[in-house]
């Protein structure tokens, strides 16, 4: 079903004609679907959100990830117009909306528990925003009755709220806020309340929805798998400020500080010191006594620094391999069986620990107390300033 | 702690017994006696003989007393919608505030309440009175005193200031219940104040809003002291009908009639009110 | 939480606020006044009233050897039986218990000009006089209830597992609720003790009828001048009144949160 395309209606707001296009093209040249510049909300002197600035372009979808407390759910309030901001502006398409009240933005809103209205029955919530824009009868069956398919439940219009499975209740909140084609749609942790199955389940049919829609999304949440697995781009953030926004392997591969390479993924985070640096790599030595090749930095000699390492890039290698970068002896302190993966915890003489993930070879017969070789090219150790 | 076990003495009726025979003797008995003297025969000598007789509930139905009873009722009805009318922004404010604020502004909804409502007619006096306080502020501007007391409208304004909180309470309490995320969602839908309040709020808060409704107007119809102290001999209300033959002429089984009436009004309400809020309870725990 | 609230909300709940308590700021007012006209405001100010007040010994009767004692006994009584009322509803389950429980809040929901005539009738077919006495034994039966609602839930709030873990280290069942139940409610006893007091102190209706002429209540004289047009000691009397109701009142927002009051 062509989706956007048959969902490019005009909508009248009493009697203003409030006309919004859905355009599938991403490249709508230099003006971004939605800024945010300079965003502060002040709790109290303490609690702090922002300075944050931050450019989505048409169509993109974009999470903010953070831990709890972090001011991603702040940020999104103030999107939606129940926050208003101590200082700087949110721009939709080049105009400010900082200070139009949050009936009148034309941006959906996706709550966390769904906020389905109790008392009306499916239909009756899905058609809410279009009964207060006065849409005649017969759009506004038409209309809703495409949104209810779009989610894949057209037939669940004469139910309540309270008859409806988790999941399913949380297709209706995105129908009733997609029949009303805003022009951003706000996700605020819809997914936290699923279980695990339905969780993976629902990711994917969000973002599908979301690509068929190309309505520019952005996405609160606290959960690292669900943004990389989302994203166009993401957000981190921690106290109240940006850490770092790139795509997600950006972010998985070349984290910008400690915070993001220690919230995504696991990571070895080793306090080091800049012993040399050449051409090619930068040679670090360890608190724990090694000395490393890392990756390219412009940390100079004698700066103190936080060497980081993926566990999983950390390789076993047979005693016979002398030529790989890194070559470490160790004996393993701790091994955990986890399935598909085998996680080492490692003891590097004279006093380094290191995390290893490794693929699981029964063949291996690892045990605790042995000795093995391992290496970890100097890509992969990433210098970080403290 | 609450599993019943099938050798377990039932301490409870030592427990709730006490009680439960005070308010037999103090409360049900007087009742059935209350109910019993509307049919005995009024006597002028004994006042009262243990003929029975419907005489005074006929009694009842002359004019005088209808238009007493019209009266009663209609000035419950209009302190009611004054209660609804200043009690629903009130109930949403204290209900939505923040927990300071809240208590705060119980504390002085509370404080009221608890003060006897004579005190409270007595400040409305001193407004309303011929030297009162609106009329010195008229006279200060050179135009006539105004009679503003003993009247009915004096005596709505009297019942809607007392009895207000017996409105708040049990809305502001319905509207706590409502999960604050509907009201945004509302408005993220494109809904104005008034429209989430007329769409969600509203219907999410009808229980509180009838109880409120009922307990105001069980209240209003049966007072007493602010009609007297505000209306005079020319607002009677059924309240002084029980009260003068009682007390004063001693006309005892007309009285009872008229109690008896009252009582049997006022238990449905509170029966109704009851059965609310055992259905909201229920609700809550279904959605 | 700052919550967004519709931009007229707050100033007329302030006018709602200001109308509901303007009546006791002009009394009060009025009583530091020293004119016999209810002036308001009053230009000087003065204790004149309350000097009168306290010179005047019905109004002192009605205040300390009446109200006072009525409202302590009523709600020693009252919280008695109705603490141990609400312990066999909360934490027993029997048939009607539920009937039960509407009954003992009955009065709740009785108006009590109603009560007041019943007991009134009641009283004089039985040829008893009207007394403190019988005073007493009608505001118990009003008190009673607040009593109940707040224990009930200071009970209702309590985690049964307290008391199991009580029980698990040897204590029987009495003994547990003894030593860890009671003092945990203390807080709801006491605002319930409170609650039946303010009752009993403030009330009017009940005492209109059933008080006879050695057990004048405060309010019951209080009105009778406002009838017959008495001097503004009236006010001193009332905002006596209304110190000692905010008092006990900001007291119990202190153990206990009102919420649970209607």
């Amino acid at each position: 079903m062509p989706a956007a395309a048959s969902l490019r209606h005009a909508t009248t707001s009493r009697g203003r004609a409030n006309v919004a296009l859905i355009t599938t093209d991403k490249d709508q040249g230099s003006t971004p679907e939605l800024e945010i510049r300079n965003l502060v909300k002040r709790f109290t002197p303490q609690s702090v959100v922002g300075p944050i600035s931050l450019k989505v372009a048409a169509g993109e979808f974009v999470s903010l990830l953070g831990p709890s407390g972090c001011g991603k759910t702040t940020t999104l309030r103030c999107i939606a117009g129940f926050e208003t901001p101590s200082e700087g502006s949110i721009l939709l398409t080049g105009a400010a909306i900082e200070r139009q009240p949050p009936n009148r933005r034309n941006i959906g809103l996706v709550f966390q528990n769904y906020a389905l209205f109790p008392h009306l029955t499916i239909f009756e919530n899905v058609a809410f925003g279009l009964r207060l824009r006065r849409i005649g009868k017969a759009e506004l069956i038409q209309r809703v009755g495409q949104a209810l398919e779009l989610v894949g439940l057209p037939d669940l219009g004469g139910r309540y709220p309270r008859q409806l499975s988790g999941g399913q209740q949380q297709r209706i909140a995105i129908a009733r806020s997609v029949v009303l084609e805003p022009r951003i749609l706000l996700f605020d942790e819809p997914l936290s309340n699923l279980d695990l199955k339905l969780r993976l389940a629902m990711r994917k049919e969000l973002r599908e929805l979301q690509r068929r829609l190309g309505t520019t999304a952005v996405y609160v949440t606290h959960d690292q798998g669900e943004a990389l697995a989302l994203s166009d781009r993401i957000v981190v953030m921690s106290n109240g400020r940006i850490e770092q926004i790139g795509s997600p392997l950006e972010i998985y591969e070349r984290p910008a500080n400690t915070f993001v390479a220690d919230f995504i993924g696991g990571s070895n985070l080793i306090d080091a010191v800049v012993m040399d640096v050449d051409a090619g790599a930068t040679i670090i030595r360890t608190d724990g006594g090694l000395t490393l090749r890392a990756s390219r930095t412009a940390s100079r000699v004698g700066d103190r620094v936080v060497a980081m390492v993926r566990p999983e890039r950390v390789r076993l290698i047979a005693d016979a391999e002398v030529a790989a970068e890194n070559r470490l002896n160790a004996r393993i302190k701790e091994l955990t069986y986890l399935g598909q993966d085998f996680q080492l915890a490692i003891d590097v003489p004279p006093e380094q620990e290191l995390m290893v993930v490794a693929r699981a070879c029964a063949e291996r017969g690892l045990a605790a107390g042995d000795q093995v070789v391992v290496a970890v090219d100097a890509t992969d150790v990433l210098v970080l300033s403290k | 702690m609450t599993v019943s076990q099938p050798r377990q003495r039932p301490y409870w009726v030592a427990l709730v017994g006490p009680l439960g025979l005070y308010l037999v003797v103090f409360l049900v008995i007087p009742f059935i006696n209350i109910i019993v003297l509307s049919f005995y025969t009024h006597s002028p000598t004994r006042i009262w003989t243990t003929e029975l007789t419907i005489a005074n509930y006929i009694d009842l139905m002359d004019a005088s007393f209808m238009t007493v009873l019209l009266r009663t009722l209609r000035l419950g009805g209009v302190c009611t919608v004054i209660c609804v009318l200043f009690g629903y922004p009130l109930a949403y404010f204290l209900a939505r505030a923040s927990r300071r604020t809240a208590l705060i502004g119980l504390f002085f909804l509370v404080m009221p309440l608890m003060v006897s409502a004579v005190i409270r007619t007595f400040g409305w006096l001193v407004i309303l009175g011929r030297n009162g306080l609106v009329n010195s502020a008229i006279t200060a501007f050179g135009l006539e005193r105004l009679g503003l007391l003993y009247n009915e409208t004096a005596v709505v304004i009297g019942l809607a200031n007392v009895f207000l909180p017996f409105m708040v309470l049990p809305l502001m309490a319905s509207i706590e219940r409502i999960n604050p995320a509907l009201e945004e969602a509302a408005r993220n839908l494109g809904a104005s104040w008034l429209q989430t309040f007329y769409r969600v709020i509203l219907p999410l808060s009808r229980a509180g809003l009838i109880s409120g409704c009922l307990l105001v107007y069980s209240a209003a119809i049966s007072a007493f002291v602010v009609p007297m102290l505000m209306g005079g001999a020319r607002v009677r209300v059924i309240g002084r009908q029980i009260y003068d033959p009682l007390l004063i002429s001693y006309s005892w089984p007309n009285a009872s009639a008229i109690a008896t009436l009252l009582v049997i009004a006022t238990t449905c309400f509170a029966f109704a009110v009851l059965a609310l809020m055992r259905r909201s309870a229920r609700q809550e725990q279904g959605t | 939480m700052n919550r967004q609230m519709p931009a007229l909300l707050k100033p007329f709940v302030l006018l709602t606020y200001v109308l509901l308590l303007a009546p006791l700021v002009i009394v009060v007012a009025i009583s530091f006044g020293t004119s016999p006209n209810y002036q308001f405001p009053p230009t000087q100010l003065s204790l004149k009233w309350y000097r009168a007040f306290f010179a005047n010994p019905e109004f002192v009767r009605a205040f300390f050897s009446v109200s006072l004692v009525l409202g302590l006994l009523s709600a020693v009584v009252a919280t008695l039986l109705g603490t141990a009322a609400a312990i066999g509803l909360v934490r027993f389950r029997f048939k009607g218990r539920e009937v039960l429980e509407a009954f003992f809040l009955a009065p709740l929901f009785i108006p009590e000009i109603l009560f007041g005539a019943a007991l009134y009738l009641s009283y004089a077919r039985l040829g008893i006089k009207p007394s403190m006495t019988s005073l007493l034994f009608g505001h118990i039966v009003v008190c009673a209830p607040f009593v109940i609602r707040n224990v009930t839930a200071g009970l209702v709030g309590l985690d049964p597992r307290l008391e199991e873990a009580a029980v698990s280290l040897g204590a029987n069942r009495v003994q547990a609720f003894l030593k860890i139940a009671v003092p945990l409610i203390q807080s709801s006893i006491i605002s319930g003790f409170i609650f039946a007091f303010i009752i009993s102190f403030s009330d009017i209706n009940l005492a209109l009828f059933i008080a006879g002429p050695n057990s004048t209540t405060l309010p019951v004289y209080i009105f009778n001048l406002l009838l017959f047009e008495g001097d503004p000691s009236v006010a001193a009397a009332s905002t006596l009144q209304i110190l000692v109701v905010g008092l006990l009142i900001w007291l119990v927002q202190y153990l206990f949160r009102p919420r649970t009051l209607l």
